[in-house]
């Protein structure tokens, strides 16, 4: 193992950067989705909710329409999905996959609505092939997948390993039939529930070859003082889950907290917030980002070139909606070569947690192109 | 020069009215910042390995729960300062061994300074006392990183997926019988833990055969392991397991007898009794080894000297 060590941690993320000594570049080498083929409009949610509850949520949310799962479909298909999904955009094979981490909320299997033991990872590896994978699973909420790939982009800098693979795959949609039954007004704490969608998603993270771009900052944190502004437990009013979101106050953390934050990420890598071509924030609701971005650009000074916005077709997909919206992105080759990204997961806990990085050869393997 | 243990501390719910996972969590890693001399506030990294928790909360991680219980570097992010990153790592009893793995990595990178691993078990609803494997337990561990010669050096971790389905459990959902009170539950989301027959007996083939093969790979034999701390540390399991390898019984880290049905806590209670005795000060070869579900094998190799001393 190598015996590299870098400088004592001096940030208040735990962030890893270019300058940390003697580690080995990385790069997100391809990204794939699973989605459920049945679709759900909000306006179809709305008229089966339980109580006439008067709320406008397509405008409050720019929420159109989500995916939702079919017969047969769990946490488990979504995520097997979106690794093969993976696999196919990439020049790795299966067995290639040194690591595998899972990282869903949710882990739906077979008759199982929360599936404990054996974790999630074990089947999602044997599925794709990916045998000699060291595998296990995380839990951080909405910032799950990211969580994921700052655990390989560390074991990769090290060179402990040199791929490994990130999958997610999150049937949520329960949470909203649940919520459906019981909401009355838009006050109601399980608002937010209304907002998610269904959907699997799938990274793979490899030793960036000699001279190419990559990821240049990853880091992450945990203001647990506010641990308490969105929990989620199983159901008494029907299978799955429940949560409830004080979403007005998350939101006021979130701006305050998220600009010394972002600052930090973006001096680590040495460049400005307008030099981020794509912002990729974690996708709630069009004007929480909108309120979000334009508060954190003006206390820093810089905005960047553009915030992407995907809610209105696929909603809130929790943990797999960075890598969502990266593959749309890549997919509809608006995305290019040399286009600097920043992702930024939010999330229950609060966990706030961001990635910098450069597109390189990966857009060649998306779109009409491929 | 590596990550070492600088505390562990295991208790079980005696004394605690009501033991939640939480509480089980938070007392555990109160009492070995406590041991250590350390302050809540060292802590860059805090990974919570439990898996089994009263009210099978989905979110957010239970880790950020426990941060924020312990007082780890909350209010607002300073310029300069440092503050904590929390999350949850499920992998049955191997959890311990993948987040040390995990928080080892980190160290090394210098992206942490101190790491915390936390871990509890409780009745999944508190309306099923009686049904889970494992008694209500909770532990903590604190890795730092020092230049001295202790440290782990090794992982490895090995998964037998054909025992897979030997043991199974998740939540189900169950449609309320009888009449229903009117704004009642209809059904609750019940925990099932199925565990098969010839689960043991495949447990001890499985960890002896990922044993052998992790020792191969060290060039290492058993006779040279001074000292092993297994998980599950029930008789059934470790005995015919240490015999097999030819380790001797004076060899290994036996718990407590009330530490004995420890679940994901357990390895951090093998750490403890070894703490305790002296004994992974004196030992120069220290093996942790957890087996569980998966079925999964997961193996540390914790040296007080660089190999070849």
């Amino acid at each position: 193992m190598s015996e590299t060590r870098g400088k004592p941690a001096d940030h208040w993320l735990a962030l890893t950067s270019p300058n940390s000594d003697g580690s080995r570049g990385c790069r997100i080498e391809s990204v794939g989705v699973k989605l459920p083929s049945r679709m759900l409009t909000t306006r179809e949610l709305m008229a089966r909710t339980s109580h006439h509850t008067r709320i406008q949520l397509e405008r409050l949310t720019g929420i159109h329409e989500r995916h939702v799962v079919g017969p047969g479909e769990t946490s488990f298909t979504l995520a097997a999905g979106a690794a093969r999904d993976c696999l196919a955009h990439s020049q790795r094979q299966a067995s290639e996959i040194e690591m595998l981490i899972n990282t869903s909320i949710t882990r739906s299997r077979g008759g199982s609505s929360q599936s404990f033991e054996p974790p999630l990872s074990l089947f999602v590896k044997q599925a794709i092939g990916a045998t000699r994978a060291v595998n296990f699973d995380i839990s951080n909420a909405c910032a799950g997948m990211l969580t994921g790939v700052f655990l390989l982009q560390d074991a990769i800098a090290r060179g402990e390993i040199s791929c490994g693979m990130v999958v997610s795959g999150e049937y949520i949609s329960h949470l909203s039939w649940n919520a459906a039954k019981q909401i009355r007004s838009i006050f109601s704490k399980q608002l937010a529930s209304l907002t998610l969608g269904d959907a699997g998603a799938a990274v793979i993270v490899e030793r960036a070859p000699e001279g190419a771009a990559g990821i240049d900052v990853i880091g992450f944190t945990t203001l647990a003082e506010h641990s308490r502004l969105c929990l989620a437990f199983p159901s008494t009013v029907g299978p799955g889950a429940q949560m409830y979101t004080k979403s007005r106050t998350l939101q006021k953390v979130a701006i305050e907290d998220m600009a010394p934050l972002v600052a930090e990420a973006i001096g680590e890598a040495g460049i400005d917030l307008a030099d981020i071509d794509y912002l990729i924030p974690h996708q709630t609701s069009a004007r929480a980002i909108r309120q979000g971005t334009e508060s954190f650009a003006r206390r820093i000074g810089a905005r960047p070139k553009h915030v992407v916005v995907n809610l209105e077709e696929y909603g809130n997909t929790s943990s797999t909606t960075l890598f969502v919206a990266l593959h749309k992105y890549l997919d509809e080759q608006r995305i290019h070569k040399g286009d600097r990204v920043m992702l930024l997961a939010l999330a229950s806990g609060i966990e706030i947690g961001m990635a910098i990085f450069t597109i390189d050869s990966q857009v060649e393997h998306y779109g009409r192109t491929h | 020069m590596g990550a070492h243990i600088e505390g562990a501390s295991a208790l079980t719910g005696h004394g605690l009215r009501r033991p939640t996972a939480r509480r089980l969590a938070d007392a555990a890693a109160q009492a070995c910042l406590a041991h250590a001399g350390r302050n809540p506030a060292d802590v860059d990294m805090l990974i919570n390995a439990g898996v089994y928790r009263e009210d099978s909360m989905g979110e957010p991680a239970l880790a950020a729960l426990i941060q924020e219980d312990i007082g780890a570097n909350l209010g607002q992010p300073p310029v300069g300062g440092h503050g904590t990153f929390s999350f949850d790592l499920i992998n049955g009893t191997c959890g311990v061994i993948s987040a040390i793995g995990v928080e080892t990595g980190f160290l090394r990178s210098g992206i942490i300074r101190l790491g915390a691993i936390v871990t509890s078990d409780v009745e999944p609803s508190l309306r099923d006392q009686g049904t889970a494997p494992f008694r209500p337990t909770g532990g903590a561990m604190l890795l730092g990183w020092e230049d001295g010669p202790a440290g782990f050096t090794d992982f490895y971790t090995e998964t037998f997926a054909e025992y897979g389905d030997l043991f199974v459990s998740g939540l189900a959902w169950q449609e309320h019988r009888g009449p229903r009170v009117p704004g009642g539950p209809a059904g609750r989301n019940q925990m099932i833990i199925d565990r098969k027959p010839g689960y043991h007996a495949r447990l001890t083939d499985c960890a002896e055969e990922a044993t052998r093969r992790f020792l191969r790979r060290l060039g290492m034999d058993a006779g040279e392991i001074d000292l092993l701390v297994p998980a599950p540390c029930v008789p059934g399991f470790v005995d015919p397991l240490r015999a097999r390898l030819g380790i001797p019984g004076d060899r290994v880290a036996y718990v407590a007898e009330d530490l004995e049905d420890a679940y994901s806590t357990a390895p951090i209670a093998g750490l403890q009794a070894a703490l305790r005795s002296g004994r992974l000060r004196e030992a120069r070869n220290t093996l942790m080894l957890a087996a569980g579900a998966g079925i999964t094998v997961a193996l540390a190799l914790y040296r007080q000297s660089a190999p070849g001393e």
